[in-house]
This record gives C-alpha cells, sequence and structure tokens, in this order.
C-alpha cells in the first residue's frame, strides 16, 4: 500500500474534528440533580436546595429544611415565662433583642401589665439598635454574594459599634435578655445617649457610602435589577412579610399598622417599591435602615424619666388565657401564639417566624433560573436559618 | 385618599441611584483613601485586649459567704448547669442561754460553663447577692469536661467584678445620681 499523500491526511484529521463537533452539537445535556448546600456561605446557615439542573438553567428547586431545628416550641413547654426569653433570643439570632419583644408583650397583656413608659422607649431604641445591625449584615453580605467584597468590611466595622451599643446596655451582644415581664432588667448606662447619637451620624454615612458604592454600581444592578420576581399576589399567597412584601408593593409594616411600644407616637416612613425584584428588596432594606436610624433620634430626644419596672409579683403567674402577639421583626412579622392554662409555664408557644415563609416562595421562585441568579435571589429574601427551622 | 396612614408611606420607582462608571469609579477611589487614612481598627487579639464593658456577661463569680445554698439559682437555671450541694451544722448560740442556731455550709458549688447560656437568671434571683457577672471571657479549654468550674475558680471570678458606673439621666434606680 502507498503512504497516504499528507494532503489526504490532513483532509481525514478535519473531517474527524468536524464529526466531533457534530457530536457536541447533537449531545443531549441531560438533567442532572444538584444539591446546593447544606452548607452554603450565601445561605446564612444550614440549608439544602435539591436543585434540577439542565445545563446553566435551573428547572426546579426543593428547598430541604430542618436541618437547625432545635425544637424550641416543644422546649418552652417546660419552661417558666422568665427562662422562655432566653430561648426565644435564639431563634433569630442576629437580631435576637427583637425576639424577645412579641413574647413579652404577649405574657403581660394575658396578665394584664404594661410596663413603664421609660422601660417602653428602651425596649424601641433597643429593638431599633438590633434592626440596624441586622440590616448592616445584610448589606455587607449581599455585596459579598454578589462579589463586592468592600462593603462588607466597612458595614461590618460600622456593625460593631451597634453591637458594642447594645452590649454596653445588656451585657449581651446577640443574645441580649433584657426583657422582663413588666419592665426591662436594667437601666441605660451613663454617657449611652451621646455614644448612641455619634454611632447613629455613622450608620447614616455608612448607608450613604453604600447607596453610591453598591446601590449605584452598574455591576450591582445588572445582577439584581429583574432578578426574582415576585408579584404582589403570589407574595401574599405565601405569606411573605418585611421588606419582601414591602419590596413587592404592599406597604405592611406592624409598626404601623397595629402600634406596639411606642410606634405610634413616633414618625417614621413605611418604605415601600414596586419592583418586585431583587433590586427592590435590597433597597427596601437599604432605606428601613435609615428610618431606624429617624425612629432612635427621635427616641434619644423624647426618653422620659421614671421607672423602668412596673409592679410585678415575684413569681410571674399567668392566668389561663389566649394571645397572639406580633411585631415586626428585621426580617418581617414575628408572632407568638401563647396558650396558657394558669400557672408558671405556658400550655403551647406556637412561634410563627418571618422567614419560613419567606422561604416557601422558593419553589414557586426557583423555576427556570439561571444558576448565577440563584444566589443572588436567596440573599435578597434574606433569611436566618434558624428563624426559618426554629 | 388623604388619610393619616398615606403620609406615612415613601414610594419611589425606578432606579434611585444613576451609576455614573467614571464619576463612581472616583467615589470608590476617595474611599479607598479615606480608609487609608484613618485609623486602624483591628485589635491584634493575643496582644492586644479589647476592654469589655463593664456590664458584659462574661463569667459568673460567687462569693462563698452570701451564698446559703438555698438552691433558687440551680432551679431557676433554664438549662439546670448549677450543682449544688449542702449540709446543715449547729453552730453554738450568739447569747448565752440561747438556742443553738443552724447553718448552711456550702459543700460544692459548680457551674457547668460548656451548658451555661449566660442568660444571668441566676444572678438575678439571688435573693443574697452571691452571684456576680464579671466581664472576663478568657477561660477556654482544650477538654469540655474543665469547663466545669468550682467554687474556688468561681470566687476567683467573684475577685473580678468591675465597678458599674451610673445611670443615664432620668433614671429612678438605686444609686442614680438625681
Amino acid at each position: 500500500m502507498s503512504p497516504t499523500p499528507p494532503v489526504l491526511a490532513a483532509q481525514a484529521r478535519a473531517s474527524a474534528h468536524l464529526a466531533d463537533a457534530r457530536m457536541a452539537i447533537e449531545l443531549e445535556t441531560p438533567e442532572m440533580t444538584l444539591n446546593i448546600g447544606p452548607q452554603h456561605p450565601s445561605t446564612h446557615g444550614v440549608f439544602r436546595i435539591v436543585a434540577e439542573v439542565d445545563g446553566e438553567k435551573l428547572l426546579k428547586a426543593d428547598p430541604v429544611l430542618g436541618y437547625m431545628h432545635r425544637g424550641y416550641e416543644k422546649l418552652a413547654e417546660v419552661r417558666t415565662y422568665p427562662q422562655i426569653t432566653t430561648l426565644v433570643n435564639r431563634i433569630d439570632w442576629l437580631s435576637g433583642y427583637c425576639n424577645e419583644i412579641p413574647f413579652i408583650l404577649g405574657v403581660e397583656r394575658l396578665m394584664g401589665i404594661e410596663a413603664p413608659p421609660r422601660a417602653q422607649y428602651i425596649r424601641t431604641i433597643l429593638s431599633e439598635l438590633a434592626r440596624i445591625s441586622t440590616f448592616l449584615v445584610f448589606l455587607g453580605s449581599y455585596g459579598i454574594e454578589l462579589g463586592a467584597l468592600t462593603p462588607f468590611f466597612h458595614t461590618m466595622r460600622d456593625r460593631e459599634k451597634v453591637l458594642d451599643l447594645i452590649e454596653g446596655v445588656t451585657g449581651g451582644r446577640f443574645h441580649p435578655n433584657f426583657n422582663r415581664v413588666g419592665g426591662v432588667k436594667d437601666d441605660l448606662p451613663a454617657g449611652f445617649i451621646d455614644a448612641t447619637r455619634q454611632v447613629m451620624n455613622t450608620v447614616e454615612d455608612i448607608c450613604k457610602d453604600v447607596e453610591t458604592l453598591l446601590f449605584g454600581n452598574d455591576i450591582f444592578q445588572q445582577r439584581t435589577t429583574g432578578v426574582g420576581l415576585i408579584p404582589l399576589e403570589k407574595g401574599l399567597a405565601y405569606g411573605m412579610s418585611g421588606a419582601n412584601i414591602r419590596a413587592s408593593g404592599c406597604a405592611v409594616d406592624v409598626r404601623r399598622d397595629e402600634p406596639y411600644l411606642v410606634y405610634d407616637d413616633l414618625e417614621f416612613d413605611v418604605v415601600m417599591d414596586d419592583r418586585c425584584d431583587s433590586y427592590a428588596r435590597a433597597w427596601c432594606r437599604l432605606q428601613e435602615t435609615l428610618q431606624s436610624v429617624r425612629i432612635v433620634r427621635q427616641c434619644l430626644d423624647r426618653l422620659p424619666a421614671g421607672k423602668i419596672m412596673a409592679k410585678v409579683p415575684r413569681i410571674i403567674q399567668v392566668p389561663p388565657g389566649e394571645v397572639y402577639t406580633r411585631a415586626e421583626n428585621p426580617l418581617g412579622e414575628l408572632g407568638y401564639h401563647i396558650i396558657s392554662r394558669g400557672g408558671r409555664i405556658p400550655y403551647r408557644v406556637k412561634v410563627r417566624t418571618p422567614s419560613f415563609s419567606n422561604v416557601s416562595v422558593l419553589p414557586w421562585l426557583l423555576k427556570d433560573v439561571w444558576m448565577a441568579d440563584v444566589i443572588t435571589i436567596l440573599g435578597s429574601l434574606y433569611f436566618i436559618l434558624g428563624d426559618v427551622d426554629r | 385618599m388623604a388619610d393619616e396612614s398615606e403620609t406615612k408611606i415613601t414610594f419611589r420607582r425606578g432606579a434611585p441611584v444613576k451609576p455614573e462608571k467614571i464619576k463612581g469609579l472616583f467615589t470608590g477611589l476617595a474611599l479607598t483613601l479615606r480608609t487609608m487614612l484613618s485609623k486602624n481598627q483591628v485589635v491584634q487579639y493575643p496582644h492586644e485586649k479589647e476592654v469589655p464593658v463593664p456590664r458584659a456577661r462574661g463569667v459568673i463569680g460567687l462569693n462563698e459567704d452570701n451564698c446559703t445554698a438555698c438552691m433558687l439559682c440551680a432551679r431557676e437555671c433554664p438549662d439546670w448547669c448549677i450543682y449544688i450541694e449542702g449540709h446543715k451544722e449547729k453552730r453554738p448560740p450568739r447569747r448565752e442561754g440561747g438556742k443553738p442556731r443552724t447553718v448552711q455550709i456550702l459543700n460544692r458549688f459548680d457551674i457547668d460553663y460548656g451548658l451555661c447560656m449566660y442568660c444571668g437568671i441566676c444572678v438575678e434571683v439571688c435573693p443574697f447577692d452571691a452571684l456576680h457577672w464579671s466581664p472576663e471571657y478568657e477561660y477556654s479549654e482544650l477538654k469540655v469536661a474543665n469547663l466545669l468550674h468550682d467554687k474556688e475558680r468561681l470566687g476567683h471570678w467573684e475577685t473580678t467584678k468591675p465597678a458599674q458606673p451610673g445611670y443615664e439621666k432620668g433614671s429612678e434606680m438605686k444609686g442614680a445620681k438625681k
């Protein structure tokens, strides 16, 4: 056999390449099941999504909850009311103080006690500080999830100052356990008002920085605008609350609709947006941080003198009854359904956590989205896994 | 629709911040420069230490003389991490001819910091002021069992109890300036 001429050999190679290329075009991409999590840095806890992906497209997502289940509702059935406030601190660990408020208000309503005005103002100040610290985490970590590293360091630095304020009053940074039935544990320490005013100026500055650097960033806007659209009907149907539903064009805010503490006397705006996308949700939280600063300043101006504890019996015994109290947590509406059959221990405490309802929209929301957008959507819903699983 | 609830809503549409590429670049660089020239905020922990606030709940100290082994703290603790054992002893009467006194002697007072939630209920319920918070925080151990602090160790923490500053004006607490 004569050797193949080089021209023909080159032709053969080229045709083989072409055949390979045709194969690649005709290759089917079978659907693949992919586990996102249980541990992923963008999920703020232990969260798992079983996703069916077709290439880069996510066809179906099935969130699996329960990895952080600690059974607080059951634990509350064998503990006295003052002991339960230590448990509810740990439900949403970023805003431990806000979790105590509806529980304590519920117990007070059952017992027919009202905290003195100074205690109410201290409660309002601290819960707004907790709200600010939570939103500063969001503004920083949402940038990190989308690839912007700088805002994280700036917001975390200033959040530290807010946490120092909370620690200076309550003694704990994350788990204050500061509320008592009928008031608060201790009065504000000397120098608190001046320190808070300074920190509020810092928070306002960092919010302006984040607004120009992150929200004005072209990449950030393109990655978030129009991603994760939740129409108002869907959001309401899934029971979403907080900034997530306000970004879908529904101005609900328990602080204004059903005022508790001293929110009735304060002036603040309910921030609302109707763009329904991830950008709107992040933007609402940024504006709410500024509103919280406004509330804290008003409270500091109006802080009345007086006692911080009402007259309560030494042993807290709650008369039989049933109450549902709710409050505007940083993540949404947090409610406690307390059933008492008399005595020192509740019969049942049902916790309605905002994150659980906010996460329940995920199977509907994560359909036909690109993989890169999944993190954008998860981050913008901003749930805490301790709050989802309790 | 001019009712009161309507006045409390901020409603905005469209991007609040327009991305401006050249100006945005300089805004970012200005922030970098400002941060570079500002004071360093990082505390290099083992070499320099932050001083916790006086109210910080770091560790619980025990004043053994005040304790009467009444078990209130152990009963009120939400996770039952306090272990107390005591016994009664007869002491001679204060006055001659009186009845002999009975005193409670503390044999064991342990707090398991592996379980403790740092809620402070024990400090609050103590009727004899025997427990106090101290902001000390350096007591991590290689073995979990060593987190069980006995009464000698708790007595040492009691000596680190800081002086509390006063209260903010308008307070009616004991010791507040009028």
